[in-house]
């Protein structure tokens, strides 16, 4: 992806510092993400990456550093400008997000009814358009409950491109998805962003299906970026965290467990007791 | 020791209480833009009425009937003492229209529909669903949360006028068909002696101030809930007693103003 090098980046962060309690999340973290690419950003579980996608979509606010996205700095935004930018920014929760109480159908509907005037036909079209994307025009009728996890993804997916955004920021679109929807995400991702001329930030710990479908992938661990480069660059490193990372080894530099004290006192503090 | 324990517990729980009025207070400062963007898109409230009222409507008929009917038991007891029994529609009428009407719906309301909603505004948050329309560029306040209040407070008059229209119907069938009343007197007792502007007014105010209160409380708690299925039943918890608390503390106040004057 030698053409989305040069051109200017949509979302630029720039010595980011969050912070949840007194507990630095981030420390000056730098980032930019291409117009036109698929970015992945990875790392473990618990090292901010949901925190980032909300920083990006103005949901929180840094301590320090500016987020940047379509030439806007996000924090600065009032909340009518802030929303404005988001409708050009779809977004994908890890949790799905559906509402509840409508169905498939006025989910999708949901964004376009809210923010347009469109005629009842042309809504239903757009509607079942998003739908066969993901294939689930079939399930229009159907209710959140009544959706498997990979299912609702799909949905969420559908309604998150509803809008036509600019972006699309999806949190571990991958997680729970048997091979076969997987693999049919994974193309789809890639597809959108080519065809509709998208910019897709994909947050994954899934390390096969970040190299097969991104163009530039960040590594985040301990609040900061640890490791960047196109797939193959990040095959072909040799820094250790980062190996332990696309290796998926247990042991190595980055620590499995969370800061404890040691085992064996630990366990036996109850038998002294 | 032990009294400054009491006493500093005390405080405590006041600054708690006062703290938490006023968060209420600037969630409604917060809302206030949304009530007119709301009442813009009435479709979404009268769908919200629909809802609560189909939640309320049952439980406010059949407690409406039964007061009504053991209104004019209790109340045909007292008065054949004194040989007034044709005031027994009066009686009821009254009761129903200035106090029990307004209050028992109230209190009905916030035990059905209002616990319903917090819940309901609760667990949208802890789905995710209020963050995600958020990122759609959708405000939840005007979105989510001003309809189901306006709904709530338009509800309550409403089913607080149809639980006394019900009482009296109650009452009368108690009277006429069991106690062996007269009919007409005691519709004509009733027609001379209840005022519109006094006893049927009062009454509505009362239920308007109900309704304010009790969907201001319900969609706080839901608003204000921890995200977590916990956080959510506690927050169903409160906005019960505290609605109740304090349908029955401005009734108080109230009642005092509208029969002493101001
Ligand atoms: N609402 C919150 N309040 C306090 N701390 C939080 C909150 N949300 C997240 N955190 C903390 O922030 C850190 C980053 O969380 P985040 O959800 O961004 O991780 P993640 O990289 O998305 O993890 P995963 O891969 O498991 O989804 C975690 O350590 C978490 O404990
Ligand atoms: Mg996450």
């Amino acid at each position: 992806m030698e053409a989305t090098k040069g051109s200017k980046p949509l979302v630029a962060v720039q010595g980011l510092t969050f912070f949840r309690d007194s507990r630095a999340i981030f420390q000056d973290l730098s980032l930019s993400v291409a117009q036109g690419s698929v970015t992945a950003i990875m790392g473990g579980s618990g090292t901010g990456k949901t925190t980032l996608l909300s920083l990006i979509g103005g949901r929180l606010a840094p301590a320090q550093g500016t987020v940047e996205v379509a030439g806007e700095l996000v924090p600065t935004l009032s909340r009518k400008a802030l929303f404005a930018l988001r409708r050009r920014m779809g977004m994908l929760f890890q949790s799905s997000a559906l509402l509840t109480d409508l169905d498939v159908f006025e989910n999708v509907a949901f964004p376009i009814r809210e923010h347009t005037r469109l005629p009842e036909p042309i809504i239903r079209n757009l509607v079942l358009m998003k739908l066969e994307l993901v294939g689930l025009r079939g399930a229009r009728t159907l209710y959140p409950a009544e959706l498997s996890g990979g299912m609702a993804r799909r949905v969420a997916l559908a309604r998150a491109l509803a809008l036509d955004p600019l972006m699309v920021m999806y949190d571990e679109p991958f997680t729970g998805l048997d091979p076969i929807s997987m693999a049919v995400i994974v193309k789809l991702i890639r597809e959108l962003n080519d065809a509709l001329g998208m910019t897709s930030i994909v947050v994954t710990h899934d390390v096969a299906e970040a190299c097969s479908i991104a163009d530039y992938i960040y590594l985040l661990g301990d609040g900061r970026v640890i490791a960047e480069g196109t797939p193959a660059d990040m095959r072909k490193t040799t820094a250790p965290e980062v190996r332990q990372f696309m290796a998926g080894l247990p042991d190595g530099p980055v620590a499995f467990h969370y800061p404890a004290p040691e085992y064996v006192s630990d366990l036996t503090v109850g038998a002294t007791v | 020791m032990r009294i400054v324990g009491i006493v500093s517990g005390l405080g405590r729980r006041v600054i708690a209480g006062v703290t938490r009025l006023g968060r209420a207070a600037l969630f409604l400062g917060r809302l206030a833009p949304g009530l007119g963007i709301a009442l813009m898109r009435f479709r979404l409230v009268i769908q919200q009425i629909y809802m609560t009222g189909v939640l309320t409507l049952v439980i406010v008929l059949v407690s409406g009937a039964f007061v009504g009917m053991i209104l004019a038991l209790q109340g045909y007891n007292t008065l054949v003492r004194y040989d007034a029994q044709s005031s027994l529609g009066l009686l009821v009428a009254l009761s129903l229209t200035r106090e029990l009407g307004p209050v028992l719906t109230a209190l009905l309301f916030a035990g059905r529909a209002g616990s319903a909603l917090t819940a309901e505004i609760g667990l949208m948050k802890a789905t995710e669903q209020l963050d995600g329309m958020e990122m759609m560029a959708v405000d939840p306040l005007p979105r989510v949360v001003a309809p189901r209040f306006w709904a709530g407070w338009i509800a309550v008059p409403l089913l607080a006028m149809i639980f006394s229209a019900v009482g009296i119907i109650g009452a009368y069938i108690v009277a006429v068909g069991d106690l062996g009343l007269d009919g007409g007197v005691f519709w004509s007792q009733m027609q001379s002696g209840v005022s519109v502007r006094d006893d049927v007014l009062g009454g509505l105010i009362k239920s308007v101030v109900f309704g304010f209160v009790v969907s201001w409380i319900a969609v706080f708690e839901g608003y204000d809930a921890k995200p977590t299925s916990e956080g959510v039943s506690r927050a169903t918890t409160r906005t019960v007693v505290s609605s109740s608390l304090a349908i029955l503390g401005l009734d108080f106040i109230m009642t005092a103003f509208m029969l002493r004057g101001l």
